[in-house]
């Protein structure tokens, strides 16, 4: 598992689209956005209006927080402060189980994993779990692996 | 551009050097490349009545450099846009000359991007400061996913498993520009490489090492746009602009990584419409430029733009294919991965001295056009540099090209 996140050398700053993204995820709830006219959902929230209809009036779906890696990078040089003690770290993009649409949309997601680089590979399930922070009023969405597979990925250089 | 092929010409090239850091301003520096293009031309800056330029908030505009340099412009306009808006300003000065608006435009870029704002950010020394996540940093910075390097390695590591290549394909083009810069007098880089070099090399983010990734520098660079007529009057040959294509977006349901192959960029569609208005095919192009901020970007867009079959780009550049001299050299001054980087505007200054048969090497004669082809005494001048295409990559889901010819061609 990598070292802490030192969450106190970052400030996140909700705003119209996204306060009750992240009021959910201080509920311990994932939310994605999804479109009550079409049915369409995405991520992340910054955008307002949905891509497959152009309502501008989304709405919210609360996913299970389950899915599946898509593809993952390993930061080894930290950039962004907080990180610095974290190295090397993962970050994956986790396509969301529970939001796979008729059309073959997929909704996928991003977040830090709390495995190391062995235990990641692309098609392992995973799961989200919540952090807090430093910052009473953000709680953060982090990601661990839930279980094996038969096909999976993994980069071995 | 069909009607329009070949009929609006670049004529005047002009850069600062490559610095870490300027010690200038955005402002003095773009004055100087912009005076530097004009006079390429063999123009003299009242020559000149239309100005753009393109940033992120860290530049200087036009009005700034028009009224140091006591130019009175009929037309100005600055965009804010990553790489990839060169091509498009580019686009944007044949509709307005076409239309009347100017009559010689200069395009410019003007970055302090070593010593200023970073394009990969910083890495943290001393006291840290806290970051502050708004906007689209909110589903970005908290999870330490922010530079360039981190978000196109994830579309990278993808196309590594969907295809089975490996990083040498990125060695292979790290190698290649290598070459290209050791050639080239006013690249920062100049000692070749060898594949093992680059895999020697530390890791950044997996899948990329430091040698995936390209050289932040201080530099500004314009380029002059004008009409055949007028080109024909001017100091060097001039070079056609024969057809392109202007930040093409893909479809997105919303966000670059939910869509269905991550690795599947704009260069994709885009290069049916830029070929077909040029009139010509990839048997044609004599060279390439890729935008190369990272090694994969160029790898990518070989394949999306047509050169190689989809999932085939690791073996295509096997072995050195995008060498000087060999089946498709790519990006001859030694591009943002060994010159310098400028966010996508060097790539078209190489094309247009390559395509006029003067890139400025180690040739007594070049100014003159005249040529060694002796890469060991330092002529990069390909022999045979009539007909270029010239990629720009401003994200996985935005790009741009310039198909560009020589008077030869
Ligand atoms: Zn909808």
């Amino acid at each position: 598992m990598p070292a802490p996140i030192d969450y106190s050398k970052l400030r996140i700053v909700p705003d119209f689209d996204t306060a009750e993204w992240w009021a959910a995820a201080r509920e311990h709830k994932y939310l994605v956005r999804q479109c009550p006219d079409c049915g369409h959902k995405w991520f992340p929230p910054i955008f307002p209006a949905c891509a497959r209809c152009g309502s501008l009036k989304p709405g919210w779906f609360q996913t299970a927080g389950k899915g599946v890696i898509h593809s993952y990078v390993v930061v080894v040089q930290p950039i962004v402060g907080a990180f610095i003690g974290t190295v090397p770290y993962v970050v994956a993009i986790i396509e969301l189980d529970d939001c796979r649409e008729a059309g073959g949309s997929v909704t996928r997601v991003a977040g830090v994993m709390l495995d190391d680089e062995p235990e990641v590979a692309i098609g392992l399930p995973c799961e989200v779990v919540y952090e807090e922070t430093a910052d009473p009023r953000i709680v953060m969405p982090r990601w661990r692996v839930s279980g094996s597979a038969a096909n999976v990925w993994r980069f071995n250089e | 551009m069909g009607s329009l092929t070949d009929k609006y010409c670049i004529v005047g090239v002009g850069e600062t050097p490559h610095m870490r850091p300027s010690n200038r301003t955005t402002l003095s520096m773009a004055c100087e490349a912009v005076s530097k293009a004009v006079a390429d031309a063999g123009l003299k800056l009242s020559d000149i009545d239309g100005m753009t330029s393109y940033q992120i908030g860290d530049s200087t505009t036009s009005p700034h450099v028009a009224t140091a340099l006591g130019m009175r412009l009929n037309y100005a306009v600055d965009i804010l846009g990553g790489g990839s808006s060169g091509e498009a300003l580019v686009a944007h000065a044949i509709g307005l000359i076409e239309a009347g608006y100017c009559k010689t435009m200069v395009i410019f870029r003007s970055m302090n991007g070593r010593s200023g704002r970073r394009m990969g950010g910083q890495t943290p020394g001393g006291p840290v400061p806290v970051a502050v996540a708004e906007g689209d940093g909110q589903f970005n910075m908290g999870w330490g996913w922010t530079t360039p390097a981190q978000r196109f390695g994830m579309s990278a590591m993808r196309y590594l498993r969907d295809t089975g290549c490996t990083t040498k394909a990125f060695a292979e083009i790290a190698v290649a520009h290598r070459y290209h810069a050791s050639l080239n007098p006013k690249a920062i880089h100049r000692n070749p490489i060898a594949i093992e070099d680059h895999q020697r090399s530390r890791w950044i983010v997996k899948p990329f090492r430091l040698l995936d990734c390209c050289q932040e520098t201080d530099v500004s660079v314009a380029i002059v746009v004008t009409s055949r007529e007028r080109a024909f009057d001017l100091r060097h040959p001039p070079v056609f602009i024969m057809g392109g294509y202007a930040r093409t977006l893909t479809d997105s349901p919303q966000w670059n990584y939910s869509r269905d192959e991550i690795h599947y960029v704009a260069g994709n569609y885009g290069w049916k419409r830029a070929f077909g208005m040029a009139g010509i095919s990839h048997k044609d192009v004599d060279f390439v430029s890729c935008y190369d901020a990272f090694t994969f970007t160029t790898l990518i867009q070989l394949e999306a733009n047509g050169f190689c079959r989809k999932g085939e780009a690791g073996e295509f550049v096997k072995g050195g294919r995008l060498r000087i001299d060999r089946e498709l050299p790519s990006n001859l001054s030694g591009g943002h991965l060994s010159e310098g980087y400028t966010h996508g505007v060097q790539m078209v200054i190489e094309n247009v001295r390559q395509l006029r048969h003067r890139a400025d090497d180690a040739c007594p004669g070049w100014a003159e056009g005249r040529h060694t082809y002796d890469r060991k005494a330092g002529c990069r001048q390909l022999r045979k540099a009539d007909i270029c295409c010239g990629m720009g990559w401003g994200w996985e889901n935005m790009a741009s090209c310039l198909i560009l010819r020589g008077i030869a061609a």
